[in-house]
């Protein structure tokens, strides 16, 4: 501890950190309320009061490589107790969105995300490629809106999967999925220079297969702790909402992977490209999947916005990143749905271009992935397993049993 | 002298505890025609009751008023009455209230017990003898000059002016400098003064400045300073050099505004000051700040980190070290040269470290000003303030919030332990106990120290005051040289009656609370001088037209008076007779209880007086009979009230002890004490003041003073045979109420295992 730590105060950061979610951070005169009303903070060095002194002073390298800031579930409790009205709460979500928009290059996109002002943009780049494909299809089949000979949309019939759509999202997956390589190694990188490995009495360290299983198994398919980060019916409400958003996107990730194998895979094995073949008929198990995914994510986003709108803005303000979100998933889940709907109807102009915002709109929510709140859901299941691994956080179910744990 | 005199029984307020018929018995047999009305009513302090009185009065047939019922402390407005004195016999709270059988059963089946009854006997003929030896007090009339100075031409000095002359006075207002203003008009801005107090702001001194300027009832003097001082309230002559040229201006009472310099430079060496180039004060860095030059001193570079430092570690400790050896060296001093003469001068310079801690509140302050400071003029720049305590207190807590609200205002707790050269020009500040964690350290372009305020009054005696005891205030070093008073209830009040003092010489502070210190002075200032024409005493006892008179005839010029007097008022003569100053007088007696001839009377107070009313205490013969009998003598400003209260709180003592109120425990004549003794009183308590380092008599030394009298006459009584244990003095607060019958019952049980007092029966 003796060890001298020389300190580079940065206004600049400062002022970025209030443009993204932060602006009450300068308020923190130090109390400690936060971090003793925390439900979920570490007895040993716990957060969030020693980030809010960070982000004063601007201390960048600090902030980026906390991992604390993932173990938060932002229930909002130490802002609702904060006496200054200083906000921890919506500065550690000013961090995370901090941490999406500096991790991963290149710069430019998370330039793009922090602010609406980019927004055109973002929107702009899969309405033009998909536009440009709407155009050149519209020549060769010789209709903006073709319908079969018996009147059905095939939306297949103007965007063929084989050679617009997949290759499309194909490339996008593959960029975002280097994009996350990258931004899980600079993150653990990061919270190496940061994090000491703590050396627990009666804890013997876990195996990083051991952290990752315990990590998926309570995290992210229980929500374990998040559902510990409940301090009124409203967080509930959050939890419930979340959940049912998470595995309403499981079965849409669930149908198309079947849709993909069963197609691509059909063209080696023939009897699985029946399965694969859309439009499906209602009663495919598939088609019932994807319709409940569908129902879950409706009900999900209403409990997950209304909460918002019904925040106490004088507690907890929603940033730009919570409405990214949201929006685009609205949008997904809308024009999906919508898209369903005008094609079943028989509408062909308002179904095709349902279905061209549905693929712009699906754009927005993967290319972007690395750089939006969304990424969370690799960052914090990192950082989950990586607290997990240098014992900051406990092994199994137990949570947080301080007068359990002896930290030297 | 009250020759007849008449006894009012109030019977409302004794409420039938006391045999009230027995009394007045008891008082005509022993009184006689000196008592020709002995009455009872049943609401004395009524319409009724007054009339009563009043008849008797005007009828001839009485000149002194002697009320029997409740404590002289309530009513007093009632019991006024024209054409004869008035004293109050306190029969509630400290006879009837008080009471408590020797054995700790509380009072009777509804008939008066003996001890109860005796006990009355004695506070109504003390009464009767207080009234026959008591004259209307008056006479100290005087002619006063109105006319006010004031020293000392900055922001608390314009304002005191503007107040005296908004209220009709004319005022002379004196400055050292050939411009006024003073420090404020040194400044760029000051911390808030107004409504919502997040911004700082200008000053607005040249608007004062033009005020007084215009102001045809205040004469300025520039380049002036005050020679000397001389007389008394109301009479005083000040001799001004103006531009080296002396002259003599009759004045009537002094505002004392001189102010602060900043503290020497080497006090801050520790922190980089003097040893860094870029290490500058607060008060250097206002400079630059106003003159919009905030530059590096090395290289003339705008600083992009200017780090400002509030508190010291462990950087003073060397300091208060070196000083607490010295003061241990001057007192041994002190010791070996005991008979030397008086000093030649009462002023002793103040140079402390500890005039850092003391303007610690506006350091803070500054601080957060000067950081706002750099915000403004170097807006890419950053400010770091850190700090081991902000102080922010009241209001100024907004104008705290208002800044750490900036992005480029950053804080943090934190220890200084080192500030070293970081090459370039850089200064290096390293930290421990931060807010941040570990020990850090920071690199700043320019650091900013505190200033101590040190008052002018640590420097110099400034008024220069022709009294017999110097011409500086006394005892300063017991507030480091600020001209200030431990009242918490009359801050301005300095030990020479007539001379306020206000702004930073009297405490480190800002405008805001200069402005309002400044109104207190003016207005202690005109009080001054509208009680001296009228030969009433400022304060404390306001409105007291008693004073001292000297039977010099008897005096031996033992000086005793004249030196012990706490506020100066005596002078001399070339042979060593006091010459008093009436208007200079509190009127605490100190110099009645310093006498050893009893040549020093009040015409309502005095030595036969009290004496007489101690003789009045009858003492049986028999301790074991009649049991023991004490004398208290209370103070009347904190013990007397708090005795009042703890028998209002059903908090009885025993029933043997007598209380006599004194003006003060520094008015206690030792003769007093010998009297009680000699007539067989088994003991003598002294209630009164905290005296000390954090005093809290009302007359500053009294207690003090009395303590180290009743110390000589403890060894006058060993040598009697009287154990030294049967006087004692304890100090009892206001406050201390609870407290003080257990005080008293500890006395009394002490001195009754000695037995009783030898003297008994001669």
């Amino acid at each position: 501890m003796s060890k001298t730590v020389r300190i580079e105060p940065d206004v600049q950061f400062v002022k970025e950190l209030q443009e993204v979610g932060g602006e009450d951070l300068k308020k923190c005169y130090q109390c400690a309320t936060c971090s003793v009303a925390c439900p979920m903070a570490p007895a040993d060095n716990p957060y969030p009061r020693k980030e809010m002194i960070w982000a004063q002073w601007g201390l960048k390298d600090k902030l980026l490589n906390d991992i604390d800031i993932w173990l938060c579930h932002n229930c909002g409790t130490c802002s609702d107790l904060c006496p200054r009205g200083a906000k921890p709460g919506d500065l550690l979500a000013a961090l995370r969105n901090m941490t999406y928009r500096k991790l991963v290059p290149p710069a430019i996109i998370g330039e793009w995300m922090s602010s609406p002002k980019h927004l055109p943009m973002l929107v702009g780049i899969p309405a033009v490629v998909f536009g440009i494909i709407w155009m050149i299809r519209a020549s060769m089949v010789g209709s903006f809106f073709p319908v079969t000979e018996d009147g059905r949309i095939i939306y297949g019939n103007l965007f063929p999967g084989d050679f617009t759509i997949d290759p499309v999202f194909g490339l996008t997956a593959i960029f975002v999925l280097i994009c996350f390589l990258v931004g899980i190694r600079n993150l653990i990188q990061g919270f190496q220079t940061t994090v000491k490995d703590t050396f627990v009495i009666g804890y013997k360290k876990p195996s990083i297969k051991e952290a990752i299983v315990d990590a998926i198994k309570y995290e992210v398919l229980q929500h374990t702790r998040f559902k510990e980060c409940i301090d009124e019916p409203a967080d509930e409400e959050r939890v419930k909402g979340h959940l049912l958003l998470f595995y309403g996107f499981v079965a849409c990730f669930i149908v198309t992977s079947i849709v993909a194998v069963a197609h691509w895979g059909g063209k080696i094995i023939p009897f699985l490209a029946p399965i694969g073949h859309t439009p499906m008929p209602l009663w495919s198990p598939v088609k019932i999947l994807a319709n409940v995914g569908a129902v879950l994510l409706l009900v999900g986003l209403t409990l997950l916005t209304r909460r918002r709108l019904n925040l106490d803005r004088r507690k907890s303000r929603s940033n730009y990143y919570d409405w990214y979100l949201l929006g685009v998933i609205w949008a997904v889940t809308l024009t999906g749905i919508g898209s369903e709907v005008f094609r079943l109807a028989g509408v062909a102009p308002v179904a095709f271009f349902t279905y061209y915002l549905h693929l712009i709109s699906i754009f927005m929510l993967i290319a972007y992935l690395p750089w939006s709140k969304l990424g969370h859901l690799v960052y914090r299941t990192t950082a989950l397993i990586y607290a997990r691994y240098v014992g900051r956080l406990p092994i199994g179910e137990k949570l947080i049993e301080d007068e359990k744990v002896f930290v030297i | 002298m009250a020759e007849k005199i008449g006894v009012y029984f109030d019977e409302a307020s004794l409420g039938g505890a006391l045999d009230l018929a027995a009394l007045m018995d008891g008082v005509r047999a022993k009184w006689g025609a000196t008592c020709p009305v002995v009455k009872s009513h049943p609401q004395l302090a009524s319409d009724a009751g007054r009339a009563m009185i009043q008849a008797d009065i005007d009828a001839g047939t009485i000149d002194g008023v002697c009320i029997c019922g409740p404590s002289p402390r309530v009513d007093w407005d009632i019991y006024r009455f024209q054409g004869a004195q008035v004293e109050r016999v306190n029969l509630r709270e400290q006879c009837v209230l008080c009471y408590r059988d020797p054995d700790g059963v509380p009072g009777g089946d509804g008939t008066s017990p003996e001890l109860l009854q005796k006990m009355a006997m004695d506070y109504v003929n003390m009464g009767v003898v207080k009234l026959q030896k008591s004259t209307p007090p008056g006479g100290g009339e005087i002619d006063v000059v109105r006319r006010v100075l004031v020293v000392g031409g900055g922001w608390t000095g314009l304002t005191a002016a503007l107040d005296v002359a908004a209220l009709g006075y004319d005022v002379i207002l004196v400055e050292k400098q050939d411009y006024l203003g003073g420090a404020a008009a040194q400044m760029y801005k000051t911390i808030p003064l107004k409504p919502p107090y997040t911004k700082a702001e200008a000053t607005g001194i040249e608007k004062k400045i033009a005020a007084v300027q215009e102001n045809e009832k205040i004469q300025v003097l520039l380049n002036a300073q005050l020679v000397s001082l001389a007389g008394a309230p109301g009479q005083y002559t000040a001799t001004i050099a103006v531009a080296g040229e002396e002259r003599n201006e009759e004045i009537g009472s002094v505002v004392l505004a001189t102010g602060w310099t900043p503290l020497d430079g080497s006090y801050l060496k520790p922190l980089g000051y003097g040893r860094l180039k870029n290490v500058v004060t607060a008060w250097e860095f206002e400079s630059m700040a106003k003159a919009k030059a905030i530059v590096r001193k090395s290289d003339g570079a705008k600083p992009k980190k200017v780090l400002f430092v509030l508190g010291f570690g462990e950087m003073l400790a060397p300091f208060a070290q070196k000083e607490q050896e010295e003061a241990e060296a001057a007192a041994k001093a002190a010791q070996t040269k005991e008979a030397d003469d008086t000093p030649k001068t009462n002023f002793v310079k103040q140079l402390t470290y500890k005039h850092l801690p003391f303007t610690s509140e506006l350091t803070s302050l500054t601080a957060l000003k000067q950081a706002g400071y750099v915000r403004e003029q170097l807006p890419e720049s950053a400010a770091i303030i850190v700090y081991e305590h902000m102080m922010v207190p009241g209001i100024n807590e907004l104008y705290y919030k208002a800044a750490q609200n900036d992005p480029g205002v950053m804080m943090t707790k934190g220890v200084v332990r080192e500030v070293r050269d970081g090459g370039d020009g850089d200064v290096v500040v390293v930290l421990e106990d931060t807010l941040l964690g570990a020990k850090v350290e920071i690199e700043a372009d320019m650091v900013v120290v505190p200033t101590g305020m040190v008052p002018t009054t640590a420097l110099d005696p400034v008024l220069n005051l022709k009294y017999r005891q110097g011409p500086a205030f006394p005892d300063l070093q017991l507030f480091s040289g600020y001209a200030d008073s431990n009242y918490i209830c009359f801050p301005y009040e300095t030990r020479r009656t007539g001379i306020y003092a206000a702004g930073a010489v009297r405490q480190p502070m800002g405008l805001a609370l200069a402005e309002t210190d400044a109104a207190g002075a003016a207005l202690k200032a005109v009080q001054c001088l509208e009680s001296a024409n009228r030969g009433m005493a400022v304060h404390p006892r306001s409105g007291d037209l008693s004073f001292p008179k000297f039977n010099l005839l008897r005096c031996t010029q033992c000086k005793r008076c004249t030196e012990e007097c706490p506020f100066g008022a005596l002078d001399e003569d070339e042979k060593g007779n006091p010459m008093p100053n009436t208007s200079r007088c509190r009127r605490c007696g100190t110099c009645m209880g310093a006498c050893p001839e009893r040549v020093i009377s009040f015409d309502n107070y005095n030595i036969d007086q009290i004496g007489s009313m101690i003789k009045q205490i009858e003492v049986p013969d028999d301790m074991a009979v009649g049991g023991p009998r004490f004398l208290i003598l209370a103070c009347e400003n904190d013990a007397y009230p708090a005795l009042d209260i703890a028998a209002l709180q059903g908090k009885p003592w025993s029933p043997y002890v007598r209380i006599i109120p004194v003006r003060c425990l520094g008015s206690v004549n030792t003769i007093w004490i010998a009297d009680a003794m000699s007539k067989g009183t088994d003991g003598c308590l002294l209630l009164g003041c905290k005296y000390g380092e954090d005093y809290q008599c009302h007359f500053v030394k009294g207690s003090e003073l009395c303590n180290r009298r009743m110390a000589n006459i403890g060894e006058t009584l060993g040598k009697l045979g009287i154990e030294t244990e049967r006087v004692q003095q304890l100090q009892v607060a206001i406050d201390d109420y609870a407290i003080v019958p257990q005080l008293i019952d500890t006395f009394v049980n002490d001195i009754i295992k000695l037995g009783p007092n030898p003297f008994k029966g001669y």
